[in-house]
């Protein structure tokens, strides 16, 4: 609603409007500790995985230094799955073989020749953590005596199903297709969806808006079309926006979340989203006490395919 | 308790004067002798005792009673020239005076009349400006297009909501804390195309008046001030059109006689069309059939009976629209919204001295979204509706007492954002049900001559909002009826303003004012969008209430060719509402339950000095004000400066009439930089740069400064033929300051390097702009 309105205002305006340089003043401030961990059960392989950086101040390129700087080493952090406190490895890119290199960087869900910089994780190695749908996780970690914490759940899976591709709407197209898929959503409780979707091997990557809560449709069974991911990085395309190529070979991440780790998002995207004369600036909603960032768990659902040809 | 001691007040001072029965009423309406258009505001008074005398109301009716005599009676009005009238009174007698319009001399342009003003300095109101539209339409405007909200911008302790637009913020309050009626129908939403141009077309307006400081008892529901419009009766004798062509819109008002002398109409239209003359190019592109205009239509219709009764109705309608369309993927969304206002109103004189005014008002505030690809739909909508009924009294109690009272009752229905959704043949919809509230209210008040150097107005008002059904409780599941009452909120809203006159030139005015405030409009926008929505007090949204102190030097000199004054004020505010900062826009949840509440205090000191009369004439305003919040949801109850506080703010208006056929206009405006929150800095999540942010409205954006000039042009401007045009040039941001809309903040990638960086840009949208705009006048001879 808002992005139209703004729409209706550049297009009114904006022969008259220019943009400047702007450099505020704005004081120096100590960096926060941010995390950013995940632990996900259902059609998932991955081990527990927990990032640990620094944040930025304003105004700094971020360069490979920069961001190789940013890690934080040698923290304490452990993951308590309510049965086991599992105490995760510290693994740096920069240590490992190529191989083992190429895995990691998989796990992480990166393409290997686009880091140009170290990356250190810490990762429960050997997947002692009890990953299950309905478990909560409680998250610790020490940095020099400085204490981080968070609890997350991974929730109930609800699957897609009936994933079909159609024409897209508007003007005949033989490139591309829109994705549709079906949902049961229970009624008896408030769900979090979030999604990802990768084309021919690449990244999986969320979209803009990434997730979605239920109250608009608690306990239906409804058809809807699922957008295309699309990277943040690339040039916005009217035409070919949230619709996926025939041919391509897709994969779609489909995840329940619980709600703290949806109001990280929502926020995210939200603050991500929305830029311009009339939002104000979005907080981040963080779940962890001591710092930013997220501890989240997914209960996943993943479906691949070919996009059929026309 | 408080009610019994205004009461006993009141009493003790109506008492203090006594009855004389030699007394006798002279009463009647002021009148345009060319339009019979009635004059509000007009003094008529004894001429050899300035103090006998009394100034018409909002329909244009004065009383005074005078000891049985021969007296001469002056009526004086801005802009018209005075008139004498001999007068026999030995009976009660009603006397209707037809005013002209004053010759334009070539030494006089507007001159205010000398009661007129000498206002400034015997009214009990202070903080209060009278604002003719003839004075306005003198100023340059941007893109040409005259406006009385951004008129009042330029008074002392009044601030734009933000660059080019008619919002506007009072003595530190926000937004919603302004009653705006037009016609005494409220206006929810004033401005057009995002707040840029205001909904009041200046051709239909006949008088404006802005009330900052110590509301009188007869206004409520909103904490800050009242902007109260009266629209044109419409001329009663001849016919007359008037219009006026410009870059963005035009406008066409026709008025005449419906019966000579007691009936009159006026019909008033304005439409924008830049987009319509830009379709040609939009045609065979992705979004052919994309458009956007506004348009305004205000009526009025009134018929007199007889001296004593007389009804209007007026209206007004307006909306604005846009189109969106992308032929290429099936898409479209429409989005109109707008007001719709209706008053009927019967006046009528029980007798001489006891003037009534009885109302029944409808208004309608909706905004609509609808939109859609191929099988799926989504509508949206939004609005106020509200039925009001209210009576005001007014009775003329010898010379020295005007006694006020009235009541009031609305009912409101509020429908938050209703939402459905259609997906082929499955529909969703948002549970949201509209609220439903009574809002009443019962006042009194007494504006006292106490004594030559002594006046006051003292009054109180008792408010009432009740929250009805059909509703289920949000606390404890109840479920009410229709008219059930579910939650009922009571305040006592004492108001009272002083004037002690120090001598004829100078005078002291204190007032303190209790307002109560019911339905709330919270914005987490920087400015208003008409999406944004009004709701009301309910069991769990408390009514916002405010208390402001103000005190006043008032001085007049040079023969009353300078009036000034210097005023300082402090408000409390309580039961603030604001959003969280993690607050995201979501159609699905009602917003009340994402409100946080805290508290507020402001504070300031405001000079204006203005030259009434001469070829250069104009005013001079300059505020220092401070306004804070504290919420505990917010950083913890930190004072933070909200978002309206601008330090300093300074206006400086002059027009100059050098030559007979040319008048010139110059604005200019400085203002502490608008409030924002910084970035602080940014983190790294899914190798996306996320901005992390400092304290709210912890840093500011330049300073704003600006300067626009106008020139209009009247060919003929002696002539007293039936067609008389005139051209206006104006230029907006005459030295092209680039001040900041906004700031935006983006994190640029350079793909070579892989290197990102965060970097802020200010936005500036209203560079120098000249307009041209042609106005026209043709009456019946």
């Amino acid at each position: 609603m808002k992005r139209s309105i703004f729409y209706l205002l550049l297009l009114t305006i904006n022969i008259f409007s220019c943009e400047e340089q702007y450099l505020p003043s704005i004081p120096e401030t100590t960096p926060q500790y941010v995390v950013e961990g995940y632990v996900e059960a259902g059609d998932s392989n991955q081990p527990v995985i927990v990032i640990l950086t620094k944040s930025i101040p304003y105004l700094s390129k971020v360069s490979a230094e920069v961001l190789t700087n940013s890690f934080v080493k040698g923290a304490k952090v452990s993951v308590n799955d309510q049965q086991n406190v599992v105490q995760l490895t510290e693994v740096c890119l920069n240590d490992l073989s190529d191989d083992q290199r190429k895995m990691a960087l998989e796990l992480i869900g990166l393409e290997g020749d686009s880091i140009g910089y170290n990356i250190c994780v810490y990762v429960d190695i050997f997947n002692q953590v009890k990953r299950e749908i309905g478990r909560s996780y409680d998250l610790k970690i020490d940095v020099n005596g400085e204490i981080l914490s968070s609890t997350t759940t991974i929730p109930s899976q609800v699957p897609l199903y009936n994933l079909i591709w159609e024409e897209p709407p508007g003007a005949p197209n033989d490139t591309l297709a829109q994705l549709k898929v079906h949902i049961d959503d229970p009624g008896d409780e408030a769900n979090f969806y979030r999604y990802f979707t990768s084309s021919n091997g690449g990244a999986l990557i969320a979209p803009f808006s990434s997730v979605t809560d239920d109250v608009f449709f608690n306990g239906q069974s409804f058809e809807f079309p699922l957008s295309k991911a699309e990277s943040r990085d690339g040039d916005f395309d009217p035409d070919t926006f949230g619709l996926f190529m025939r041919g391509d070979s897709v994969t779609v991440k489909w995840c329940t979340i619980d709600k703290a780790h949806f109001d990280f998002w929502n926020t995210r995207d939200n603050a991500a989203n929305n830029n311009g004369p009339f939002s104000s600036y979005t907080r981040i909603a963080s779940n962890i006490q001591g710092g930013q960032g997220i501890w989240g768990g997914y209960a996943v659902n993943l479906y691949h395919f070919i996009v059929p040809p026309k | 308790m408080v009610i019994r001691q205004v009461f006993i007040i009141l009493v003790v001072l109506i008492s203090n004067i006594s009855w004389s029965q030699s007394k006798y009423t002279v009463s009647g309406y002021v009148k345009d002798a060319r339009s019979g258009e009635t004059l509000i505001g007009a003094n008529v008074f004894v001429k050899s005792e300035t103090e006998s005398g009394a100034s018409t109301n909002t329909y244009g009716f004065y009383s005074i009673s005078l000891p049985e005599g021969d007296y001469e009676l002056i009526c004086s009005y801005l802009g018209y020239q005075e008139k004498q009238i001999s007068l026999n009174l030995h009976q009660n007698q009603t006397l209707n005076i037809e005013m002209t319009e004053g010759v334009i001399i070539d030494e006089v342009v507007i001159s205010a009349d000398k009661e007129e003003k000498r206002k400034n300095v015997e009214s009990t109101q202070m903080g209060t400006i009278e604002l003719p539209v003839e004075n306005i339409k003198l100023l340059p405007a941007i893109f040409g297009e005259v406006d009385l909200l951004k008129a009042i911008q330029l008074l002392p302790g009044v601030l734009s909501s933000g660059e080019g637009n008619a919002g506007f913020y009072v003595r530190g309050g926000g937004p919603d804390q302004n009653l705006v009626l037009l016609d005494e129908a409220l206006v929810y939403n004033a401005g057009h195309m995002l707040g840029f141009f205001s909904v009041f077309n200046s051709d239909a307006i006949k008088n404006t008046t802005l009330i900052k400081g110590s509301m009188p008892a007869n206004y409520g529901g909103r904490l800050s001030s009242v902007l109260d419009i009266q629209m044109k009766d419409g001329n009663d004798k001849k016919y007359a059109v008037e219009g006026g062509i410009g870059l963005v819109s035009s406008r066409l008002t026709v008025q005449g006689p419906v019966k000579q002398n007691k009936s009159s109409f006026i019909l008033s239209g304005r439409r924008t069309y830049i987009l319509d003359l830009a379709q040609p190019a939009l045609k065979g592109s992705s979004f052919e059939g994309t458009n956007y205009y506004f348009y305004d239509l205000n009526t009025k219709w009134n018929y007199v009976f007889s001296n004593k009764n007389r009804i209007f109705f007026s209206g007004y309608f307006g909306r604005d629209v846009l189109t969106f369309r992308q032929p290429t993927r099936d898409f479209s969304f429409d989005l109109p919204y707008g007001n719709k206002t209706a008053t009927l109103r019967w006046n009528h004189l029980f007798n001489d001295k006891h003037f009534m005014n009885l109302s029944a008002v409808y208004n309608d505030y909706r905004f609509e979204f609808s939109g859609g690809q191929d099988e799926y739909n989504f509508k949206l909508f939004s609005g106020v509706k509200d039925w009001n009924i209210k009576a005001d009294l007014e009775y003329y109690h010898g010379q020295k007492h005007t006694l006020k009272y009235g009541a009031n009752i609305t009912h409101h229905t509020l429908t938050p954002n209703t939402a459905s959704a259609v997906i082929g043949d499955v529909k969703f919809n948002s549970k949201f049900k509209p609220k439903y509230a009574l809002e009443g209210a019962a006042y009194v008040l007494d504006d006292i001559k106490f004594s030559k150097n002594f006046s006051f107005n003292v009054g109180a008002r008792l408010s009432s909002f009740s929250q009805i059904g059909p509703y289920k409780s949000k606390l404890n599941q109840d479920t009410f009826g229709t008219f059930q009452f579910v939650k009922t909120y009571f305040t006592l809203e004492p108001r009272i303003s002083a004037n002690w006159k120090l001598d004829i030139n100078n005078s002291i005015k204190f007032g303190v004012a209790k307002t109560a405030q019911y339905l709330h409009l919270v914005s987490n926008s920087s400015s208003t969008l008409p999406a944004d929505l009004w709701v009301p007090s309910t069991e769990i949204v408390k009514p916002q209430l405010g208390i402001q102190y103000a005190i006043g030097y008032f001085k007049n000199f040079h023969h009353d060719k300078y009036e000034a004054s210097f005023e300082v004020y402090y408000k409390d505010l309580w039961n603030q509402i604001d959003y969280a900062d993690n607050y995201v826009n979501d159609i699905s949840k009602e917003v009340e339950d994402a409100f946080v509440y805290g508290k507020g205090r402001a504070y300031g000191a405001e000079v204006f000095l203005k030259k009434n009369s001469g070829k250069l004439n104009g005013w001079f305003g300059y505020t220092v004000s401070r306004s804070e919040r504290s919420f505990e949801a917010i950083e913890g109850g930190r004072w933070y400066p909200a978002i309206y506080d601008r330090t300093h703010d300074l206006s400086l208006v002059a027009n100059y009439k050098p030559f007979k056929k040319w008048d010139f206009g110059v604005v200019f405006i400085y203002g502490t930089g608008k409030l924002f929150t910084p970035v602080h800095g940014f983190f790294i999540v899914e190798q996306q740069i996320n901005l992390y942010y400092g304290p709210r409205n912890s840093a500011r954006l330049d300073d704003y400064h600006r300067m626009d000039i106008s020139a209009t042009f009247t060919p003929r401007a002696k002539n007293t033929k039936r067609y008389k045009g005139s051209w206006t040039f104006s230029v907006y941001n005459v030295y092209n300051r680039k001040n900041p809309f906004f700031v935006q903040f983006n994190v640029d990638t350079n793909k070579e390097t892989g290197e990102s960086q965060v970097s802020g840009s200010k936005i500036t949208i209203f560079p120098m702009i000249p307009s041209i705009t042609y106005n026209f006048k043709w009456n019946q001879q």
